[in-house]
């Protein structure tokens, strides 16, 4: 899961800035990518040692980057925010294996929360265009999530 | 594919309703819809009168009805969306429900507000009666809103602010940029009777003020320099992350005729630069911090005023250069030239004469001038001896003046004596008495 997450983070900080921002929500550039770098930071914290025993486990899922360069900029938004929301998802179950840092949890949590409460506010406003795109790219994001799962 | 009805469940208490959703497929075991956090509940009420209105909220999986009518009975239907992907569920059943009267208790902490400048939050609520009452100030993380648990053990108390009699808690050291909070007072008279009040929601950054930016003036020259020192003081760097801030610096120069032009320039460094300012002014600055993205900004800041000096009057200053470079060149170049013009003459007088040959000499006329050389008469040369007997010392004296006479009286080439060897030390006398004449 931590590689997984590695990566899409990374992937979101370089993409998000500029698609975020072709979004015309004003402070949802800068405020993503503040809330992202601490977000970074807290995941880096909040895990201890990765447990023995899943360590047998560990599988490598293919994580589908093409929804992060598509054709149609506005798509990325969607996706974005569908990433985020799974994330969250997967934090809010009761992980009790791994010993996570209580506090950096929720504060991670609380901040994916709100990208996501933005991205809701700025994406949903230009949901018109390109609906088949973004239903590919969804759906292509639940089929990795599902797999992590 | 459709979205089932949620379950509802509804509970009067006190005025208000509690409202507690349950997920489409709650129970199932194979799910359709897996994450059911993504669903946005939307609630439509209506009161069960004649003339009815439909109010419509998006609620939270646990939530709470207000500003209801007491006494009266109220229907509620909830349905789950997923507005990204732009479906709409079905309906719940409708449920209804009668509100209670609502308990004016003078207990519960009431008109709850939040003053935040720089980072500093502060919950500011009114008490009712004056009680002994005791307030305990807690809060929630945003998110937890959003889960499907009940969230009621959540709640977490404020440091300080446990158990207190004052109306105010500044709540600061809870807050972070990551998210927003939910925050109540819980109210508590004795050891039976508490109230919880109203919730309010805190988005950090969306409610934090910016204060205004402190100023220092400095002049150099003709420049007036402006150095702002960003607002916060000590949360000054969360500030300046997370704002971006800009500062618009307003200027003007003060002088007796009121029609002072109040000029305008928008910086995003913390150093600014006038140009041209006139000398023996009063100018005066203020300065305020804005912030584009959150499109916020501060007040403004103290009126700083500063004195440009006195102008050194440059056209004098210019004249007295010149004046001194002008002394210096003459007192140089007056003497050189001189020289200069005096060797000129004297090359020119030396290798360049232009004196006349005397008349005689020019009475030869052509013949002197066809022949170069002319053939000198061969003068009678006489070999003539100066015989000298040193006699005495009177005799030398004589000798002396004897010499004069003779010396005076061949006056031609006086330098250049025909002597022989044989008066060599008379030569050289003859040269001592020249000089000593």
């Amino acid at each position: 899961i931590m590689s997984a997450f590695g990566l899409i983070q990374i992937g979101l900080i370089l993409s998000s800035t500029t698609i975020i921002s072709s979004l015309q929500c004003s402070h949802l550039p800068l405020q993503q990518r503040k809330v992202i770098e601490n977000s970074l930071r807290l995941l880096d914290k909040m895990g201890k040692k990765f447990p023995q025993q899943c360590l047998r486990e560990k599988m490598s899922f293919r994580f589908p980057t093409q929804v992060l360069q598509p054709r149609h900029k506005e798509t990325v938004g969607v996706a974005i925010e569908e990433i985020f929301q799974h994330i969250f998802y997967i934090f809010s179950k009761n992980l009790t294996l791994a010993a996570w840092d209580g506090t950096a949890l929720d504060q991670f949590q609380n901040g994916l929360y709100l990208q996501i409460e933005q991205l809701e506010a700025c994406v949903i406003k230009k949901h018109t265009q390109h609906r088949q795109s973004k239903e590919v790219s969804r759906l292509k994001l639940k089929k990795y999530f599902r797999k992590i799962d | 594919a459709q979205i089932g009805p949620p379950g509802l469940e509804l509970q009067s208490t006190n005025g208000v309703i509690k409202v507690k959703v349950s997920p489409p497929e709650a129970n199932q075991r194979k799910k359709m819809w897996i994450n059911d956090l993504y669903f946005k509940y939307n609630l439509v009420f209506w009161e069960n009168s004649s003339h009815a209105q439909l109010q419509s909220k998006n609620i939270f999986p646990v939530d709470t009805i207000d500003d209801l009518a007491p006494d009266s009975t109220y229907c509620f239907k909830v349905q789950a969306n997923l507005p990204r992907e732009a479906k709409q569920g079905l309906f719940s059943p409708i449920s209804c429900v009668q509100t209670t009267q609502k308990v004016n208790d003078l207990l519960c902490a009431t008109n709850l507000r939040v003053l935040a400048l720089n980072m500093d939050f502060q919950l500011l609520w009114d008490d009712q009666e004056n009680q002994e009452v005791n307030y305990n100030v807690q809060y929630l993380l945003g998110f937890l809103k959003t889960l499907h648990d009940d969230y009621s053990d959540k709640w977490l108390s404020v440091p300080r602010c446990e158990n207190i009699t004052s109306t105010w808690c500044n709540f600061s050291s809870i807050i972070s940029t990551m998210g927003f909070y939910y925050l109540r007072v819980q109210a508590r008279e004795g050891h039976n009777k508490s109230c919880l009040s109203r919730e309010v929601k805190v988005d950090p950054l969306k409610t934090n003020g910016i204060g205004p930016p402190g100023v220092r003036l400095d002049l150099s020259d003709t420049l007036l320099h402006i150095f702002i020192s960003p607002p916060g003081g000590a949360a000054d760097e969360v500030m300046r992350d997370h704002y971006d801030l800009s500062y618009r610096i307003l200027y003007w120069k003060n002088s007796s005729d009121k029609e002072a032009e109040v000029k305008q320039k928008e910086v995003k460094q913390t150093i600014a630069t006038v140009p041209d300012v006139a000398p023996s002014s009063l100018y005066c600055v203020k300065v305020q911090a804005f912030s584009e993205p959150y499109n916020k900004s501060s007040a403004y800041s103290q009126q700083e005023c500063i004195h440009t000096p006195a102008g050194t009057s440059l056209p004098l200053i210019i004249f007295g250069i010149f004046m001194g470079a002008l002394l210096v060149v003459l007192l140089v170049a007056t003497p050189l030239v001189f020289v200069l013009y005096q060797a000129y003459s004297k090359m020119k007088y030396v290798f360049f004469p232009s004196c006349q040959p005397p008349l005689n000499i020019e009475g030869f006329g052509a013949q002197l001038f066809s022949s170069p050389y002319v053939s000198a008469a061969e003068e009678p040369v006489e070999s003539c001896c100066v015989i000298e007997s040193v006699v005495t010392e009177e005799g030398n004296q004589i000798d002396f003046t004897d010499y004069k006479h003779s010396k005076q009286s061949s006056r031609d080439s006086g330098n250049y004596s025909n002597d022989d060897n044989t008066a060599g030390s008379k030569g050289s006398k003859e040269t001592l008495e020249k000089e000593m004449v």
